[in-house]
């Protein structure tokens, strides 16, 4: 059993910063991947690189998303286990006013040309399959009231206040009890996790909606938030291993972290792998099952061609299928794989790329051929998915890395730190 | 030639003698054995030397044997025992045969980690030797005991009881069969 007086005067110094040069390095990677896909525009044209970039974004805010989910939850069920990991989660909110900085060319679109390089509804002459136009469609029409610009661009704006606002308010709380451990940080916590949870979940839901579901306006799906919800959490989770397989590697969680915080992390991953499953099965079964053309068309874009046959979306669709379900639920299963931790780690790596692949699944179809087909998911425009995700990943790491150094390790005042020091032991 | 006695019983007054006590046991080698305790304590497991728990393989085991009797239901009945076209849907599908399966690997799984809980612990048991046993109670309030059994193969009346001694343990008493 570790002693928690010995380890928390231990983690009492400031968490040792990795120093300017892995930060420096992060932000230089992020650049070079930012330049390479803004490059891409000249090689594959503003739409494939917009809609690459895309799900860049929409993957690093969906794991910002998470984070701020799980710090949330942390607070409203008056967690223990967790407080040594929520530091730093709040760490990762810094990503959010970076990711709203580098969203701002998706958010210029509208102004660019027609309007619809990225979403087709946004122009009302923009031709769709049969040859009306997006103005004449009532399908479009009926759905108008919400779907405009000017609620895209507002709805964006806002999440992103809130989430920033939220965030800050949790960040706020959490280093002040560091310095004078007033039990009163604790309760704002907690009121702000009572409003800043359905804040998130609606917010999430409306993102999910405008930026990826709304690429195929015609679709419907109630599950679609849901389905975001399940990735957004999954992927903070599998960021959280990672940075806790990292700081203990490195030293500093050494002494703090015992075999039950890596089981405990390990649960909550396969429960939400579970639950994925059971959002994204239920959205696919329903669909199946009812058959209606309006449904069945976004599965019928990822399984086949104009005729018939079988597109490279298919694939992509059992990997995610087997990847992003079989595998991580059987590998969790095992007590052993969970606390053992450059096996959870590989985990935590392996889910990382499956949801950019689901990202990818989601949003990169809506790129068509002149036949109405989904471009292929090995297309060039590939490449700049990865710079993307390179390039905002380098920001959102580089930004984490500058808040690590500037608190304690762990919230060492929190009134939970010792159940969290001795979890189950 | 008197019954063999079911076995010894040590008495331990604070949670790091009991602790330290399943230390010394554990280390010269005795298997059945256990300790009575008026509450769970943290660490436990690893003083007596105990394994991981089966129980998650028989869950796994249950929810193997839900989700192939939910695929077999459907199968069954909708293919083979009465086929009937519904909503032009194939007469066997694993897609409409999930929500079966799926329901029934948690139901099977709960199940097999219940009884699977209760075989691995020997319950439930209507009577054990200790109960006779006049402090036996107190193991439910401030006491803790350390039983080892005799027919444990390491087990030797004296040597046992000198064990008991040497490890702390005190009213070492032997339990009647």
């Amino acid at each position: 059993m570790s002693t928690p007086a010995a380890t928390v005067s231990a983690a009492a110094a400031p968490a040792e910063s990795s120093g300017p040069t892995v930060a420096g390095k992060a932000l230089v990677i992020g650049i070079v991947g930012l330049v390479l896909t803004a490059l891409g525009v000249l090689v594959s044209g503003a739409e494939k690189a917009a809609m690459s970039y895309l799900v860049g974004i929409t993957f690093w805010t969906a794991i910002a998303i998470g984070m701020l989910l799980l710090v949330l939850i942390h607070h409203i069920v008056d967690a223990s286990w967790s407080v040594v990991i929520r530091r730093q989660f709040e760490h990762g909110f810094v990503a959010f006013k970076w990711l709203a900085l580098l969203f701002l060319p998706l958010a210029l679109t509208p102004f660019l040309g027609h309007g619809d390089l990225v979403w087709p509804w946004m122009n009302a002459d923009h031709v769709i399959h049969g040859g009306h136009t997006v103005g004449h469609d009532p399908l479009y029409i009926k759905k108008s009231g919400f779907l405009n610009t000017n609620m895209f661009l507002g709805v964006t704006f806002v999440s992103f206040l809130l989430w920033m606002w939220v965030s800050a308010r949790l960040r706020k709380a959490s280093f002040s009890q560091d310095v004078d451990g007033d039990v009163k940080w604790t309760y704002m916590n907690r009121k702000t996790a009572a409003f800043g949870l359905p804040i998130a979940a609606f917010s999430l839901t409306a993102i999910a909606i405008f930026w990826v579901k709304s690429l195929e306006y015609h679709w419907f799906s109630t599950m679609y938030g849901v389905w975001f919800f399940a990735n957004c959490v999954r992927g903070a989770l599998c960021c959280g291993v990672f940075i806790m397989v990292w700081l203990y590697r490195r030293g500093d969680f050494r002494g703090i972290l015992n075999p039950n915080h890596w089981h405990s992390i390990g649960m909550l991953m396969l429960a939400f792998t579970v639950f994925w499953a059971y959002v994204t099965f239920s959205q696919y079964f329903l669909i199946w099952n009812a058959n209606v053309p309006e449904e069945t068309f976004w599965y019928n874009l990822r399984e086949l061609n104009h005729d018939g046959s079988t597109n490279q979306w298919w694939y992509v669709g059992l990997v995610i299928l087997f990847g992003h379900f079989f595998v991580p639920f059987f590998a969790l299963l095992s007590y052993r794989f969970k606390v053992t931790p450059h096996i959870i780690r590989r985990i935590a790596l392996w889910n990382l790329t499956i949801i950019l692949v689901d990202m990818c699944y989601n949003i990169l179809p809506a790129l068509k051929d002149s036949h109405e087909d989904s471009l292929p998911f090995f297309s060039l425009h590939l490449l700049w998915v990865l710079t993307s995700v390179v390039g905002v990943g380098g920001v959102c790491v580089w930004a984490y890395l500058r808040s690590l150094p500037t608190t304690k390790l762990i919230p060492i005042r929190d009134p939970r730190i010792g159940e969290s020091l001795t979890h189950h032991e | 030639m008197a019954a063999q006695p079911h076995g010894l019983i040590a008495t331990f007054e604070t949670t790091p003698d009991l602790y330290h006590a399943a230390e010394q046991v554990r280390d010269a080698g005795y298997r059945h054995w256990d300790c009575i305790t008026p509450f769970p304590v943290h660490g436990l497991d690893k003083a007596m030397g105990l394994k991981r728990s089966i129980v998650p393989r028989i869950s796994l085991a249950g929810g193997i044997t839900g989700f192939i009797t939910g695929m077999t239901l459907i199968w069954w009945t909708g293919e083979v025992d009465y086929p009937l076209i519904v909503g032009g849907k194939p007469m066997f599908s694993p897609m409409f045969a999930f929500p079966v399966s799926y329901e029934l690997t948690i139901l099977f799984t709960a199940f097999a980690t219940i009884i699977g809980m209760l075989v691995v612990n020997g319950l439930p048991r209507h009577y054990h030797p200790v109960l006779k046993y006049d402090h036996i109670v107190r193991g439910m309030d401030d006491t803790f005991f350390i039983v080892i059994e005799s027919r444990d193969p390491r087990f030797n009346l004296a040597n046992t009881k000198a064990l008991l001694e040497k490890a702390g343990g005190k009213a070492i008493t032997e339990l009647e069969p």
